[in-house]
């Protein structure tokens, strides 16, 4: 007896090389911010000369970050929770009715996933200077729900599109009304596509910033806008630290995703 | 069905939504036909000036120049994401998969700044490949990376790689596996097999990817303000200078909406040249 | 090129099946997924120009099978040979094998006529060359015509003929069909049948055949391997399946088989007599052997093989009690209670113009099973 996977193996090692290498590249920066985190000196080298943990200190400290991500959460669960009870709402009416300017209306609120991010933002921007509402929480929100959108309305239109209509059609012939059946059987089913596109407009609006840096004000700066506020003025190892913290919650986040939910069904990657 | 239940309620929600983008992309429009005010927030009356404005070389330069950004960026993302994306689909161990696709996806939840920022330390002048290659005596001197169109794609291919990835992913997983095997069996050997099957019926995946990256290499501005350094001038770049460093936000809003305009003429002519190619995938 | 004749592997010709070199050989090949074992030792010899059927349950290692001879799967043991060649290490693009998938796997994005040519442009043959032969195949299956169609313009016969088409004009040394008929509905598959095994013996293509619906396998095989759980239980032609199945899954799954408490009467190397009630059926010997006279045994008797006695009639019967009569068009089904001798209704089936409504749930009846192609099993536990 022998073992035959040999014979495929000069093609597959070059595959395998390759993935590698370019995993290799797409991982570069993480390594290398991690590695930089732990540097003691305040001035970037390689290899550090020596180690520690006060970047970290520092970043958790500092004020504008503290202050970025109390903001950034506030923005977020209230970006997130609108645009998965708009986009629900809006993803079941397009797969059960057809209404006048179906079409113009899907695509519209699809379009921000093509018009550029600051484009958005400087439209919102005029607008409110038009109305004289001034930048701050509420303008943030909507730019970040009118972001967001395009994610959760795919995400839930693909578990709706998953959903088997028959059992719907069975409560309605046990005599459920229009609204139990919604509550009681379409609802319950779509939790994991309710559950995985909020998860997905939560890490995005999170992370928002280009439109996020037209549309707010001092007040509401959040996390990313901090960030990038604190890399134009300084060049200390801090941000790299906090980097580190963002990467690693971020992949925790994901493969918790991963394990509860299956990444590939949420990402809608898996054949099966 | 001719009841339609709840559909007001399901719908208004999203109509406001949608008028409320449709407002700000008026008061684009709206602005961008405005006079500039020098010194003031408040526009002047109805001109076209912003448009002729835009003609100057330096700004079709910088058009242009953001539509070559696009164009490497979303190949070389291309031509990197494929093998990435195969290896996803084509994986049977489950621990391993689930690693390269954590891998090549987390980047998509760190958001332009971190990865940006990350990018600065890879590139810089003490930065990481430059410290390397000085320590192994290759480079006497830093290599300039930093403030270069190289740089900048670099970084931004990153940026896209997961959704080309994902993307691709979503095309390769709905190609039956027995069309591979059909060809095998026919006599095809595994290049040409991949040449002649699996990558023309990949190529919805291929259109739909590349026609994204180029869109949110459009978008981009944390990368090529920082990476960039003002070297590089890119439409959001610019966009933004005029608007929070000189206030002309009338011009600020012409830029925009020419660059929306280029964005959609650009996307409708890949999806019109790339037609016959994605038929090729048509199951 | 290593012929088996040459190593003098093959055995001096006992019967006319293998006079010839095989087409197909196993030599215990042996398949795990992980600690499962899908396929263990199989051994198989398919003669050129055969008509192989695999036939079992899904799961049963039949489509392991089937990749492994195509070689999209690498054996964990054993050896496969192909016209005499060693293949068990070749590639599948280099096996010169046709295969006709469960969905065809017609490329969606060729036409009609450049899938037919794909497998002859592999192989570097000349354009006028391959334009011919693609006109030839169409031919063969009736499709002239067809060539700039694409698959998704073809119904389901039509994608299947060109699937065919496609596997046979490379001239295949074997041609492997994949539940090639499970797609199409049922009228269209009788005479799908009918035309590729028309076809297959006019090209005298050695083909195997996966499937598992033993209707099918019956009527088209020459010859057909049971298989169940990653065994082949039984290698013999249609009939012999069917009336002398070598085992119990055998004697279970082809067919329909009612199964009786029997006793061991007696028993040698070709006869064995069973006891059941009043009743002594004689069986082949050979699965009971070594069993000991009294051991309990399952006899095991097809529908058409238990007749209805009259109750004055000679000789003794089984009282059965009538559970469920079911009007099946050209015969009826009984469904009977047979008190001590069967755990389970046993099943009679009696031709149509036996009366349909002669009887009713409870009327009592007696039966007997005809003593032809009786066959009886150990008494399994459990």
């Amino acid at each position: 007896m022998s073992s035959f996977p040999m014979r495929k193996h000069p093609l597959k090692l070059v595959g395998i090389l390759l993935v590698t290498v370019i995993l290799g590249f797409v991982m570069l920066p993480a390594v290398v911010v991690t590695i930089t985190a732990f540097n003691d000196k305040a001035i970037l080298a390689f290899p550090p000369q020596s180690y520690s943990l006060r970047w970290f200190a520092r970043s958790l400290a500092y004020d504008d970050f503290r202050k970025g991500f109390w903001n950034g959460l506030i923005v977020t669960a209230w970006a997130s929770t609108l645009a998965l009870a708009i986009g629900t709402g809006f993803a079941l009416a397009l797969h059960r009715y057809s209404f006048s300017l179906k079409s113009t209306l899907e695509g519209l609120l699809l379009s921000p996933l093509v018009i550029p991010h600051f484009t958005i933002g400087l439209g919102l921007l005029i607008l409110s200077a038009q109305l004289t509402v001034g930048r701050g929480f509420p303008l943030v929100i909507l730019a970040h729900v009118i972001l967001v959108l395009p994610f959760v309305l795919r995400s839930v239109f693909i578990s709706l599109q998953n959903l088997d209509g028959r059992l719907e059609m069975a409560a309605s012939s046990l005599g459920a009304s229009p609204g139990r059946v919604l509550f009681t059987v379409t609802l319950p089913l779509l939790v994991p596509g309710l559950v995985s596109g909020w998860l997905f407009a939560a890490i995005l609006s999170f992370n928002e910033f280009t439109a996020t840096l037209f549309v707010s004000n001092q007040a509401a700066q959040t996390l990313p806008v901090a960030m990038y506020n604190y890399v134009r003025e300084y060049a200390d190892p801090t941000l790299a630290a906090l980097s580190v913290i963002y990467i690693v919650v971020t992949a925790l986040l994901l493969t918790l995703a991963n394990l509860f939910f299956g990444l590939g069904k949420i990402l809608n990657v898996d054949a099966h | 069905m001719t009841q339609r239940p709840f559909l007001g309620w399901l719908v208004s929600p999203a109509v406001l939504l949608a008028l409320g983008l449709a407002a700000a992309m008026a008061a684009i429009l709206q602005y961008s036909v405005r006079a500039y005010v020098p010194g003031s927030l408040d526009v002047g009356g109805l001109t076209f000036e912003n448009f002729t404005t835009l003609l100057r070389p330096f700004y079709l330069w910088a058009f242009w120049n953001t539509i070559l950004l696009c164009l490497m960026t979303a190949t070389f993302t291309l031509i990197l994401a494929y093998p990435v994306a195969y290896a996803l689909v084509r994986v049977n161990n489950k621990a391993l998969k689930s690693f390269i696709l954590i891998a090549s996806i987390t980047p998509l939840f760190l958001g332009e700044v971190v990865r940006t920022y990350s990018w600065m330390i890879v590139l810089g002048n003490n930065g990481f490949i430059n410290s390397v290659l000085m320590s192994l005596g290759i480079i006497d001197s830093p290599l300039q990376m930093m403030f270069t169109t190289s740089g900048v794609v670099a970084a931004l291919v990153h940026v896209t790689m997961p959704i080309m990835v994902i993307m691709l992913t979503a095309g390769l997983s709905h190609i039956d596996r027995n069309y591979e095997k059909a060809a095998e069996s026919l006599g095809a050997g595994p290049i040409r097999c991949f040449m002649t099957v699996t990558l023309p019926l990949s190529m919805p995946g291929v259109v739909a990817g590349f026609s994204t990256a180029f869109a949110w290499t459009f978008s981009a501005f944390a990368t090529p303000q920082l990476i960039g350094g003002g070297k590089v001038n890119t439409v959001s770049t610019l966009v933004y200078q005029l608007g929070f460093a000189s206030f002309n936000f009338p011009f600020a809003a012409s830029l925009s909406f020419a660059g929306l305009v280029m964005t959609f003429a650009v996307l409708a002519l890949m999806k019109r040249a790339m037609r016959p190619i994605e038929r090729l995938g048509e199951q | 090129m290593l012929t088996l004749t040459d190593t003098g592997l093959v055995e001096p010709a006992s019967q006319s099946l293998s006079t010839a070199r095989p087409a197909v050989q196993l030599d215990g090949v042996t398949k795990r997924f992980g600690n499962a074992t899908a396929l263990h030792e199989a051994w198989l010899k398919i003669v050129p120009g055969e008509f192989m059927t695999l036939l079992g349950p899904s799961g049963c290692g039949k489509t392991t099978l089937l990749n492994l001879i195509a070689g999209f799967l690498d054996a964990d043991g054993g050896e496969i040979f192909i016209d005499g060649t060693l293949v068990t290490e070749t590639p599948a693009h280099q096996r010169e094998i046709g295969i006709v998938f469960q969905n065809y796997a017609l490329f969606p994005h060729m036409t009609v006529a450049n899938n037919i040519a794909y497998g002859l442009k592999t192989r570097g043959i000349e354009a006028g060359e391959i334009r011919r032969r693609v006109e030839e195949a169409l031919a063969l299956v009736k499709l002239t015509g067809f060539d700039d169609r694409k698959p998704r313009q073809l119904s389901g016969g039509q994608q299947q003929r060109v699937a065919l088409a496609r596997a046979l004009v490379i001239r295949p040394k074997v041609l492997l069909l994949d539940e090639p008929f499970s797609a199409l509905d049922k009228n269209l598959r009788a005479s799908m049948q009918l035309e590729l095994k028309e076809i297959q013996q006019r090209l005298g293509v050695t083909t195997i055949f996966v499937t598992h619906d033993q209707a099918e396998a019956l009527s088209m095989s020459e010859r057909i391997a049971v298989m169940s759980a990653g065994r082949i239980h039984q290698i013999a032609g249609p009939q012999d399946v069917y009336r002398r199945p070598q085992d119990r899954f055998v004697a279970s799954f082809i067919g329909d088989a009612s199964v009786l408490s029997g006793r061991l009467v007696a028993v040698t190397e070709t006869a064995a007599q069973v006891a059941v009630g009043p009743l002594t059926v004689e069986v082949p010997g050979a699965p009971l052997a070594g069993l000991a006279a009294g051991a309990d045994v399952d006899l095991f008797v097809r529908p058409e093989h238990l007749v209805l006695v009259d109750q004055d009639a000679t000789g003794p019967a089984l009282n059965g009690i009538v559970k469920n009569q079911v009007f099946q068009g050209g015969h009826v089904d009984l469904y009977l209670e047979l008190a001590d001798h069967a755990a389970e209704p046993v099943l009679l089936r009696s031709s149509g113009a036996h009366s349909s409504s002669k009887f009713r749930s409870g009327d009592i009846v007696h039966v007997r099973p005809a003593s032809m192609d009786l066959i009886a099993f150990p008494k399994q536990d459990g």
